[in-house]
């Protein structure tokens, strides 16, 4: 420290820079560095994987981690809580959504089904870094190992099952199937990876005319509760009322029969008190009978003009206005 | 004097730092990796190879160090047009793991990586053709014959009647037995491995599996198969839309019916009311008036006038007994 206190400075800053003052400042930066690069910083998300001489040491958690520096031991960051998503048959952005227009992604969600029909099957696979150590040195290509392996199963699955079954019921069963099968085939290599989840996407028939042709069944299965409703719909309209109909008319027959019993009792009820007094006096209630019944028919209080004609025409008497206004 | 040191030391500087240079270049030191192994040769002859990671050491100027990967690589073969054994077109795609099992060999036979992955083309795509077109399609496209175990039934819903549902089933079941499969893809990507792992190893390469990515139909048969699926589905559609046609007819028969049915019902019954209560009402009359039936002539013959001749034009003759006292007392009887 002495020599940077030397005056006079200017008369040596030309040509004559002290040696010490060289040596100090290529140590300070030294130190500086070698020190900046003694730490690295792991991300909660992370785990890093500490090599020494290219061969493994440890692996560190998260925070402020030191190691030796001067490229002795190197550090690597694995992101092992991230669960991260794969996508088969289709790409998914997160400006855009969901893309599935380029025509190598349907290559790869093209699959044959057991009973020999084609289908389009799209899906996803989720997965975390387990083992940073295992990931970082056990296998080469490791996503194209992923994308690879899961293909395969998923075709070996979907080749297995009748196409309808695939459509529907079997859904679930492929997805549990396919993690366990890929968790698997994964454990052999020593990928350090672990399948979080496999999900189903799309599950169609090819685009266009067969689409359309399955879609038609569905139409058709439409198509077909119409026709039954439609059926159902006329009898409802029809049967109810007719039932109604039907009463009615048995109703009004009871009506009938009790009007015509009691007419009848009524009738004869009246016959027969008036038969009572006709035998006490025959011969003046049949002539009183008469008389009455004449008067009211001569002498209607409505209809009917009457005429009276006298055959002999010798007693002409003219009561032709007998009846009335006419 | 100053200047003197100046020139000593930056020359000890550029002196150290040349030979550092050299050390570095020309080392008996490297590093070997995690994941990697090396193959030491000394003029060309392989001297060592080593396998496990860490600070490895080799002669300066004279030792030459060949560092190969020690992961599993993976090889991705492009998808092959293959006929299978009853002479239908298949695309099959498929991939391999391998890795550097022995790295001297490897050195000897292959020396670089893309020369391996060529050698793999030339090995690998001759067992896959040959299996492939050994076996029929079903032994490719299927692993199990569980298809056959499987039940498939189309979504018949809304239907009252379980007989119907169970016709509508029969007739919309597109389940054909498939035939047996005595290998299945798995059991083939064994056999190619198999076959392959026999010139692999001559390389010293271990080859660890050959999958199957992925099988398609070639175009035109693609084509084909599209046809028959929609036939298929143009069947069922019809069989639905023909059941519900039918089920129509039947609802309007059955409306017919128990329309007509019910009316002729109600029509007897109130006929029957009608003409019970009528012969009561005849017995009624009759019981009553065959006490006297003279009176009875009269009383309703009497009657009925009343009730029909008020209302006609009448012309009447004096002869009627009603008009006996019309010209006087002598005119009498």
């Amino acid at each position: 420290m002495d020599t940077m206190q030397q005056p006079p400075r200017p008369a040596r800053k030309a040509n004559n820079i002290s040696p010490k003052l060289v040596i100090w400042i290529i140590v300070a930066v030294v130190l500086v560095m070698l020190v900046l690069s003694s730490f690295f910083v792991v991300d909660q998300t992370e785990q890093s994987v500490v090599l020494r001489f290219g061969k493994y040491s440890r692996t560190v958690g998260p925070g402020l981690q030191t190691k030796i520096p001067l490229g002795i031991e190197a550090s690597y960051n694995v992101p092992t809580q991230v669960v991260q998503t794969m996508t088969f048959g289709y790409r998914s952005s997160p400006s855009k959504g969901a893309l599935y227009a380029n025509p190598d992604y349907a290559n790869e969600s093209v699959m044959l089904t057991g009973d020999l029909n084609i289908i389009d099957v799209e899906w996803i696979v989720q997965y975390k870094i387990e083992d940073p150590v295992k990931w970082m040195f056990n296998v080469e290509s490791r996503e194209t190992t992923i994308r690879d392996i899961s293909q395969s199963v998923m075709n070996k699955l979907v080749g297995d099952l009748p196409i309808l079954s695939v459509m529907t019921s079997e859904r679930t069963k492929i997805e549990v199937e396919a993690q366990a099968e890929m968790q698997k085939v994964f454990d052999t290599y020593g990928l350090g990876v672990r399948v979080v989840t496999v999900k189903l996407q799309n599950i169609v028939p090819p685009v266009g005319a067969v689409q359309d042709a399955f879609e038609d069944v569905n139409k058709a299965i439409q198509d077909m509760n119409r026709l039954i409703n439609e059926g159902k719909q006329n009898y409802n309209k029809v049967i109810p009322s007719a039932k109604g109909e039907a009463n009615k008319a048995i109703q009004v027959a009871q009506g009938y029969a009790a009007e015509r019993v009691n007419q009848a009792e009524g009738d004869v009820a009246r016959f027969n008190s008036v038969l009572d007094v006709y035998r006490q006096n025959k011969e003046i209630t049949r002539t009183r009978l008469y008389i009455e019944t004449m008067e009211s028919i001569i002498n209607p209080v409505e209809g009917g003009s009457v005429t009276l004609v006298d055959k002999n025409l010798s007693n002409f008497l003219p009561v032709q206005m007998l009846g009335g206004q006419k | 004097m100053r200047t003197n040191v100046n020139k000593k030391l930056i020359t000890t500087l550029v002196i150290v730092g040349i030979f550092l240079v050299i050390f570095v270049l020309l080392g008996p030191f490297y590093i070997l990796y995690e994941g990697q192994q090396s193959v030491l040769t000394r003029f060309g002859k392989i001297v060592n190879t080593e396998t496990s990671a860490g600070l490895k050491f080799k002669m300066p100027l004279v030792d030459n160090v060949v560092i190969y990967p020690k992961k599993i690589i993976s090889w991705d073969g492009a998808a092959q047009r293959i006929p299978t054994k009853e002479n239908q077109f298949i695309w099959v795609d498929t991939t391999a793991r391998w890795k550097i099992a022995d790295p001297a060999k490897y050195y000897e036979t292959v020396n670089t990586i893309s020369n391996g992955l060529s050698r793999m083309n030339d090995v690998l795509d001759s067992s896959i053709r040959t299996i492939i077109s050994e076996n029929y399609l079903n032994e490719s496209v299927r692993n199990t014959n569980k298809i056959n175990n499987i039940k498939v039934e189309e979504q018949v819903q809304n239907l009252d009647n379980v007989e119907d549902a169970e016709t509508l089933r029969n007739l919309t079941a597109t389940q054909a037995r498939q035939e047996t499969i005595s290998i299945g893809r798995d059991g083939l990507s064994q056999r190619m491995f198999e076959q392959a792992k026999q010139f692999t190893d001559a390389f010293g390469i271990e080859l660890i599996d050959i999958i199957v990515r992925q099988i398609r139909y070639s175009d035109d048969l693609t084509e084909s198969v599209y046809q028959r699926m929609i036939k298929e589905r143009n069947q069922i559609a019809e069989a639905y839309r023909s059941y519900g046609r039918g089920q129509l007819a039947q609802w309007q028969g059955k409306t017919e019916n128990e329309e007509k049915v019910i009316l002729s019902e109600a029509y007897a019954k109130s006929e029957t009311i009608k003409g019970i209560a009528d012969a009561k009402a005849a017995d009624i009359y009759a019981k009553s008036y065959n006490l006297d039936p003279e009176f009875f002539e009269l009383w309703r013959t009497l009657e009925s006038y009343r009730k029909t001749i008020p209302s006609l034009d009448k012309v009447l003759s004096t002869d009627m007994q009603y008009f006996n006292r019309l010209y006087g007392q002598d005119m009498g009887k």
